[in-house]
């Protein structure tokens, strides 16, 4: 079942007198429970595309449609609630906020989905669990190493039940002992929960872990290989 | 979920945050206890304004209050007497017999207004019996003939106080702390008798160092006052007939009052002592006081009653007899509000710009919120929820902090014995006991929360404007 469909998705930057097309034409489509990861060099487009993807960033030409939306048609406060229904994030730099425990951290992206306490209790536990830090709840971010945070992340991501995942260089602040275990899990909450993982990186591990490779320079999607 | 954030946000930057809170704290205690200080004393002053001097309303010939000639008493007083004992409003009333007349001593004479009084049922209408000094004789208690109770300031104005330094005196500024050198300095001037307070204060400044006069100069003219009760007092006035008449009463009473003026112009007879002599006829009366409830609707609708009833009357009430009192009475809760209000705004530029700080440096997080789903909504409400809790914390310690310096200070007091015979001058009392209704609590809460959420609007509107992708990659 295809959960995302980018058609001819182009977006250029004004920058002054100078227009820069940071994503030529693209169209790609990804199906559920898919493991993938955009490569490429810096500056090449693949965080734009990923922006755009997870409608952050508007597409200059083109469209993306998640499960039969056509995010280009969303207002704007209509794409907030589209991206909380529907699509997780994870950031480089983890992004959590300081002042809650990881539970409420997890808890948090449910609670803006309007789900009663009962139930965010038990799935913020059923996340911490599945990520390794079932005994670390009622830690603050900063009792965290950074690949706990990340893995914090990880479970407020999936929190929300999204119907895809984007991960922005996830493991770029990692060590590699980290990046194994973050990559192990999400790998294992892909397969058990058949959700989509759709990574930007240039990290060779995360890549040689993706079951689907897709190769962006110069905006242009230069290859797209699929792995058994 | 959003209180709870916002809540922890406040103690994020726990010193910066305590910086807002304490200032708001100050703010508020000195709001809080001016505003009690301010109620304290108009409360004092209404309150002395209807029990001491005029009571809540007044019926008088309406001829009177243009020319107050003794044959304008009041109109229909039987039947005003008779419909105010049916009435089931009236607390208590008196009535009153008014002369101006001149008082003469042997040493001294000032003109005042002479009022004949029921005592007994005038200490159901007015407090002034609890105005007698220490000292000062009683309130028409003694056993003599024709006794009278003035004020101090009338007593001072016929040379019927003198000063003396007695072994009592001596005795009490020792028990006050007075060292040896002062009460050796004073030892010579011991039983002398001063005849005016200019003269005994001549004499304490040829004997004593400023620095004792500075410490004890008060107590010692306190202590040294002499009322010279008994002292006969001749009154001059035109009776009923229009004749000069005369009457000698003899001061039983000295009493004191917070307003000077009240004081100067009044002095209590009898009311039979001045009857016969200024050739009053049953029934005639200047002036009758009543008391009701302390209720403004009840004061006015009583008042409109009387009118009706006897239209030929001037019936007033205490707002119009004492507007001074009664203006205050009637805006100062404005005034309150309006002190905090300017605390608050002055106090909402350091809430502004504390709540301005927390925004900017949370930048990368408020971008993943949004990023993640937080609508604008959401996001303004947990800025100005983040706003109300630090305000309200301050403010809130402030209402404590300044309800119990109210509390403690409306029980002991506030002297401003240095200005007492400015505020005096005016009818103001110089101790005041600060004092405030819980309601203004609940204005003030209000208040601190409008303001909270006005103060937000900058800091709030800063992150709403944020791109989400830019404020991510903030470092």
């Amino acid at each position: 079942m295809k959960v995302i469909d980018i058609k001819n998705l182009t977006k250029i930057y004004n920058e002054s007198e100078v227009k820069v097309k940071a994503v030529d034409n693209v169209s790609l489509s990804f199906e559920e429970g898919e493991f993938a990861a955009i490569v490429g060099p810096s500056g090449s487009g693949k965080t734009t595309l990923l922006n755009m993807i997870g409608g952050l960033d508007n597409a200059t030409e083109g469209e993306i449609i998640v499960n039969g939306t056509n995010m280009g048609t969303l207002k704007s406060s209509e794409l907030i609630d589209f991206r909380l229904r529907n699509i997780g994030f994870v950031f480089q730099s983890y992004n959590l906020i300081p002042v809650l425990t990881a539970k409420e951290n997890v808890e948090f992206i449910m609670d803006l989905q309007g789900r009663d306490k009962i139930e965010r209790d038990n799935r913020a536990i059923e996340l911490l669990k599945a990520v390794g830090l079932g005994e670390r709840v009622n830690a603050r971010p900063a009792k965290l190493s950074g690949g706990q945070q990340q893995r914090v992340a990880v479970a407020r991501a999936l929190a929300s039940k999204p119907k895809f995942v984007l991960a922005d260089e996830p493991t770029a602040n990692l060590d590699s002992k980290s990046t194994e275990t973050l990559l192990d899990i999400m790998e294992e909450l892909n397969k058990k929960e058949k959700i989509t993982f759709i990574f930007s990186t240039h990290d060779q591990r995360v890549v040689n872990k993706a079951h689907r490779v897709i190769t962006v320079e110069d905006g242009h999607v230069k290859s797209d290989e699929r792995r058994n | 979920m959003i209180w709870n954030i916002s809540w922890k946000n406040v103690w994020r930057n726990r010193s910066r945050s305590l910086v807002v809170i304490i200032a708001i704290t100050l703010g508020t205690i000195s709001g809080i206890f001016v505003a009690g200080l301010m109620k304290g004393w108009v409360d004092q002053r209404t309150h002395a304004a209807i029990h001491t001097e005029v009571s809540h309303i007044k019926i008088q010939n309406p001829q009177y209050l243009n020319n107050e000639e003794l044959k304008h008493t009041v109109p229909d007083y039987a039947e005003i007497a008779e419909f105010l004992n049916q009435s089931d409003e009236v607390k208590a009333w008196t009535k009153h017999t008014k002369i101006v007349a001149m008082a003469s001593t042997s040493r001294g004479n000032t003109a005042l207004t002479l009022k004949g009084i029921n005592p007994d049922e005038e200490k159901t209408v007015s407090d002034l019996y609890t105005y007698i000094v220490k000292d000062g004789g009683n309130y028409f208690e003694s056993g003599f003939k024709n006794p009278i109770v003035i004020s101090e300031k009338t007593a001072d104005q016929l040379r019927l106080i003198n000063y003396i330094i007695s072994q009592e005196l001596l005795d009490s500024l020792k028990t006050l702390g007075a060292k040896e050198q002062l009460l050796n300095n004073l030892e010579p001037l011991k039983d002398q008798r001063f005849i005016t307070e200019k003269k005994f204060k001549a004499k304490l400044e040829s004997i004593l160092k400023p620095g004792q006069i500075k410490e004890f100069g008060a107590d010692i003219m306190k202590l040294a006052k002499n009322y010279k009760l008994r002292s006969k007092i001749v009154f001059t006035f035109s009776g009923m007939n229009g004749e000069m008449s005369y009457q000698s009463f003899r001061v039983c009473g000295i009493f004191k009052t917070a307003n000077t003026m009240f004081d100067q112009m009044n002095a209590f007879v009898k009311e039979e002592s001045i009857a016969d002599v200024a050739g009053f006829q049953a029934n005639d009366y200047h002036e009758v006081n009543i008391i009701l409830d302390d209720s403004d609707e009840q004061v006015n609708a009583f008042r409109d009653k009387l009118k009706s009833k006897f239209p030929d009357a001037s019936v007033m009430t205490w707002k119009e007899i004492a507007p001074d009192a009664g203006m205050m009475a009637d805006f100062m809760s404005m005034y309150y509000y309006m002190i905090m209000g300017v605390i608050f705004f002055a106090l909402a530029f350091g809430i502004i710009n504390t709540m301005l700080m927390a925004v900017l440096e949370r930048i990368k997080e408020l971008g993943m919120l949004m990023a993640v789903g937080m609508n604008k909504k959401r996001v303004f409400s947990m800025i100005m929820l983040e706003t109300i809790f630090l305000t309200l914390v301050g403010s809130m310690a402030g209402m404590i902090i300044g309800g119990a310096l109210i509390g403690i200070f409306g029980q002991v007091g506030l002297n401003f014995a240095s200005v007492q015979e400015g505020f005096e001058a005016f009818g103001w009392s110089a101790m005041v006991y600060p004092n405030i209704d819980i309601s203004f609590f609940f204005g003030v809460t209000a208040m601190v929360i409008v303001i909270a959420i006005l103060s937000s609007i900058i800091p709030a509107r800063k992150a709403l404007k944020l791109n989400p992708v830019e404020a991510i990659r903030t470092e």
